[in-house]
């Protein structure tokens, strides 16, 4: 184990009343190289979100260990050196934009690294007009930019999100990836990213782990090779489509491997 | 040039164009607009004359309003000194009840073997009509503020406890996951994330426990036989000497009194919780 990356190995995690042939997370063995940028995509019920809670020290594995550039989880917490992109954005609805973005300096304040000016950051996801705005005062897309701006505030060296842009319309996503790619292209940070869609993952991926369930395992990991910085023209060439098609191959022959395991098990 | 037909929907009619969306959020009226203060006022006057019909017929069973008015105008020192003595009560008890249900409930959140402990206690004592205790606790302190004060006390405590209870759990996951990866300590938690969530509950649980405790204080008072002082000993003596006057005039006292308290919480509510969805939906 270098302690340059992030290492997974040998990762079973089951849930209590769940089939125990048929764990959450099944002998994962996964490498996340620094300031990469990865996505786990497949079909629901893989454990992709288990898998990021597990990176996230949230949950606890049954066997194996994950090791965050040669720290565990919960060492990484307490330096808070992880930030969480949750699917809802989950803003403190008292505070107003730049209190929330400004929350993690606030919380176990003797640690982390100096924090980026809350100015910087509501400038960076475009929000300096809607500082004193509350959560309840702003769009999806605006709450989900003050949630990315307050993971990245304490420069964390691994940016968890788990389906970020889930919940809004494909504009606003489209929008979200674009501002997503040149934030992490500035700050380069290693991401983990769970993801459904193949578009999102292909454009914004380096590395993209494809898994399949029942019981959630890696399927297969695919490089994505395209340039950098993926501005509109990268992310709509043919290259980009063959790409997809590549991924999309992977995650059919996932789904399929789920449905035989599934009959082999009832069989 | 051609036009493609996608899908058989194609052909069928355009659906209806959607509502205006401002047409369907509930609109806020001010008082003075006759929709809001008409219905109101339409009842009053209803049950006013009933009221008059009534009190003509049956003198000895309702009192005229002008009667009562009059009681009002005419002494106005004696029912402001009783409404002060059973405001200072009703105060005290609900400070003392609402204060310690609030420490409990924060504690019994955060050490659940004291929550285990304390829960069935409290619920037992909840469901004890604690009017019953009242000439026990008078033959205990005496005929003094303490027994009223105790009685409201019990009367406020499990309305603030249950409530500030549930808003110290109702705390959403997520957030918590975004605390816990903060290694954000207990103290954090309950300070910058369980305690502002549990706002709304507590003013929740005072809008109920205000107006009650104007409700324990005069049950007190009626109970306390010898009290010399408030408008629950004003109504009870003058009920005895026939003066429906008076009694009636001590219940608009303490409707008064109910009214102000009400207002109150809602004025603090507006001030505190702009930002929760009660305030944002008042009629949701």
């Amino acid at each position: 184990m270098t302690g340059d990356d992030i290492e997974i190995r040998h990762l079973t995690k089951r849930y209590r009343g769940g089939a125990s042939d048929r764990p959450a997370l099944q002998n994962i063995d996964l490498e996340i190289p620094h300031r990469r940028f990865v996505s786990l995509i497949g079909p629901s019920g893989c454990g992709k979100s288990t898998l990021l809670r597990v990176i996230a020290g949230l949950t606890v594995p049954d066997h194996g260990h994950v090791s965050l550039f040669g720290r565990t989880p919960r060492e990484m917490c307490r330096r808070k050196a992880i930030g969480l992109v949750p699917q809802t954005p989950a803003l403190l609805p008292w505070l107003n934009v730049r209190q929330n973005i400004a929350l993690p300096t606030m919380v176990n304040r003797r640690r982390g690294t100096p924090p980026e000016s809350t100015d910087d950051l509501l400038r960076a996801v475009g929000l300096q007009d809607s500082a004193r705005r509350y959560p309840h005062q702003l769009s999806g897309g605006m709450s989900q930019r003050v949630a990315i701006a307050r993971a990245l505030g304490l420069r964390p060296d691994v940016l968890l999100m788990d389906e970020p842009f889930s919940a809004l319309d494909e504009f606003t996503r489209e929008a979200l990836r674009m501002q997503l790619l040149e934030l992490w292209q500035r700050r380069a940070t290693t991401v983990v990213f769970v993801t459904h869609s193949v578009h999102e993952a292909v454009v914004l991926s380096d590395r993209i782990v494809v898994m399949s369930a029942r019981p959630g395992r890696i399927h297969e990991v695919l490089d994505v090779d395209l340039p950098r910085p993926r501005e509109r023209e990268v992310v709509s060439a043919s290259r980009t489509r063959e790409v997809e098609g590549r991924v999309r191959a992977s995650l059919h022959g996932a789904w399929s491997s789920g449905i035989t395991a599934t009959e082999s098990v009832a069989s | 040039m051609s036009t493609e037909v996608i899908g058989s929907s194609a052909a069928s009619p355009p659906p209806e164009p959607a509502r205006d969306p401002a047409q369907r959020r509930p609109r806020t009226r001010s008082v003075f607009h006759p929709f809001v203060w008409l219905p109101t006022t339409v009842l009053l006057l209803i049950l006013g004359a009933a009221w008059a019909a009534v009190a003509e017929a049956h003198p000895y069973v309702l009192p005229g309003l002008g009667e009562v008015g009059t009681a009002l105008v005419e002494n106005p020192a004696l029912f402001l000194g009783n409404a002060w003595s059973t405001l200072g009560i009703a105060l005290t008890g609900v400070a003392a009840g609402a204060i310690s249900a609030f420490v409990l409930a924060v504690v019994m959140s955060e050490v659940p073997v004291v929550r285990r402990a304390l829960m069935p206690i409290a619920v037992v004592i909840n469901v004890t009509p604690v009017v019953a205790i009242t000439p026990a606790l008078v033959v205990a302190f005496g005929f003094g503020m303490a027994p009223k004060v105790i009685v409201t006390a019990i009367i406020t405590f499990f309305p603030v406890l249950i409530n500030v209870t549930t808003g110290l759990r109702s705390v959403s996951p997520t957030v918590l996951q975004v605390f816990r990866t903060l290694n954000a300590s207990r103290w954090e938690v309950l300070l910058r994330l369980r305690l502002p969530g549990s706002l709304p509950y507590t003013l929740a649980a005072l809008r109920v426990v205000l107006p009650l405790s104007v409700v324990g204080a005069v049950v007190a008072e009626f109970v306390a036989a010898g009290s010399s002082g408030g408008l629950g000993t004003m109504i009870r003596n003058s009920a005895s000497t026939a003066r429906l006057d008076f009694v009636y005039a001590a219940v608009t006292c303490l409707a008064a009194m109910g009214l102000t308290m009400l207002a109150l919480v809602t004025a603090i509510e507006r001030r505190v919780l702009f930002w929760h969805e009660s305030r944002r939906h008042p009629s949701g």
